[in-house]
């Protein structure tokens, strides 16, 4: 037994299967993206729904009442996918028409913001490896699953792996950005596919011929339902934490206010504060010190720039760091931690050894 | 280069010039001329008709009417305009050009195939 719709295609009545509903709706949803540039896309759609209206009329009779989802998948091979058809059109401007074998270009690792969970990190790593979204995401839920069982869903390799990369893979907001995350080339035929809500369709018309097998449909509810539970546990965290949060941030504040007054009179204040330590021991030998002024200047400040560029490619219209800016900033950061802390101990015992 | 992208690329040339021979005789719809098209082998999937119709359309090199049926809702019956005439005729000469060259440069080189 099927559930069956009654739709009206080009001034037709006919009832459809569901799953042929879906397939046929894709469908036309495609044509009308793939014609998005022309004059008169919806006049084009508007005659191949009525060609598609007269070949379920004459499939139809007393005995085939309802239009299946084989008649879709045989009229979608007759009218021809939309890649199937590009080919042959007339694009008089130019003659960028091997769509196929120029449309590959430079792939980046994006965050995937149209299909996502939590930050769309598995998303992006599976547009870039060029595998199904639903596997990467069993990967990594298997993978934490062992953590999750012992509760802890943040404090394990897996979440901290994901919350970096959710930090420093920067999502693909553009049309560009989405492509050369998909790894086709930019180019203004194919960000003519992208604009609006174009991508997601497009990924859907990919899949949109083979109907999805049990064992995908499997993983899509089991990272649904996983999904789901990360993000009522993390809400519950966030209200939680909530009142924590406040009072660190307003300790952060006055924080910041009371180092702004301490750096103002640092070299006094050290001098005053820790009398038994020799100072003579710093200032008289130049490098560790420009080193350790260096490395200062860079654990404070790489993240108040990361935090402003933050601020700004959210609320300003800034563009967002690349890749390779964040792993850099961040790598930079943890050397400047590590270099710091080494001179600091270094000073400090010999200071007071002295 | 492969034999494919030169074989649509042929394809993609004549379609036009088909589409308005096709015309130039009768008036027909749209599934006529896929009809036509099929026979002929030009074209592989139907998607491809309609857009080249509604460019030639707008391009008034075409014009419709609907077109009541008994077998269903009105069809759009295309004929071609008096500025498609003209164009056809255009393209018939440089066809006839094309032949030409083509085989007068294959018995000139003895290269047939």
């Amino acid at each position: 037994m099927k559930r069956t719709f009654t739709i009206n295609l080009g001034g037709i009545v006919f009832h459809i299967d569901e799953d042929a509903y879906d397939l046929l709706d894709d469908y036309l949803n495609n044509l009308r993206i793939h014609f998005k540039k022309e004059e008169s896309a919806e006049e084009i759609v508007h005659d191949m729904e009525l060609r598609i209206s007269e070949l379920f009329s004459n499939r139809l009779n007393e005995r085939n009442q309802v239009v299946t989802l084989k008649d879709v998948e045989e009229i979608i091979a007759q009218m021809g996918k939309p890649e199937e058809f590009s080919d042959d059109e007339s694009n008089n401007e130019n003659e960028s028409n091997h769509k196929t074998q120029e449309n590959k270009g430079v792939k980046r690792l994006y965050r995937n913001p149209d299909n996502k969970i939590m930050g769309g990190v598995c998303s992006g790593i599976a547009a870039y490896l060029g595998w199904d979204v639903t596997a990467i995401r069993i990967i990594f839920i298997a993978m934490s699953l062992p953590f999750f069982m012992n509760g802890l869903i943040l404090l394990n390799w897996i979440s901290i792996f994901y919350i970096v990369a959710w930090i420093i893979i920067p999502e693909a907001h553009t049309a560009p950005e989405k492509l050369s995350m998909k790894g086709m080339k930019v180019n203004v035929e194919n960000i003519g596919k992208t604009v609006t809500d174009g991508f997601e369709k497009v990924d859907n018309y990919v899949n949109s011929g083979k109907p999805r097998s049990f064992l995908q449909r499997l993983g899509e509810g089991i990272v649904a339902v996983v999904g789901f539970l990360i993000k009522c546990i993390l809400v519950i965290a966030a209200i939680c934490c909530t009142p924590i949060l406040f009072v660190c941030l307003v300790v952060c504040f006055s924080l910041f206010l009371a180092a702004i007054g301490i750096i103002s009179s640092l070299p006094e204040l050290f001098y005053v504060s820790m009398p038994f330590v020799d100072w003579s021991v710093i200032t008289s030998s130049s490098v560790p010190t420009l080193l350790l002024s260096i490395s200062g200047i860079l654990v404070i400040g790489i993240p108040i720039v990361a935090f402003i560029h933050f601020l700004m490619s959210t609320f300003g219209n800034w563009q967002s760091m690349s890749l390779g800016t964040r792993i850099t900033l961040l790598v930079l950061w943890l050397i400047a931690i590590g270099v710091g802390s080494f001179f600091m101990l270094n000073f400090g015992i010999a200071a007071i050894q002295h | 280069m492969n034999v494919d992208n030169v074989r649509s690329q042929m394809r993609k040339g004549m379609l036009e010039y088909c589409i308005l021979l096709l015309l130039h005789r009768e008036a027909s719809y749209a599934s006529d001329i896929i009809q036509k098209l099929k026979e002929a082998h030009l074209i592989v999937v139907e998607g491809t008709l309609y857009p080249l119709l509604t460019r030639l359309k707008n391009d008034n090199l075409l014009a419709y009417e609907w077109v009541e049926s008994n077998q269903g809702p009105p069809r759009k019956y295309y004929s071609l305009t008096r500025d498609g005439e003209i164009f056809l005729q255009g393209l018939e000469e440089s066809w006839m050009e094309l032949a030409n060259t083509v085989n007068h440069l294959k018995r000139k080189q003895n290269l047939l195939l």
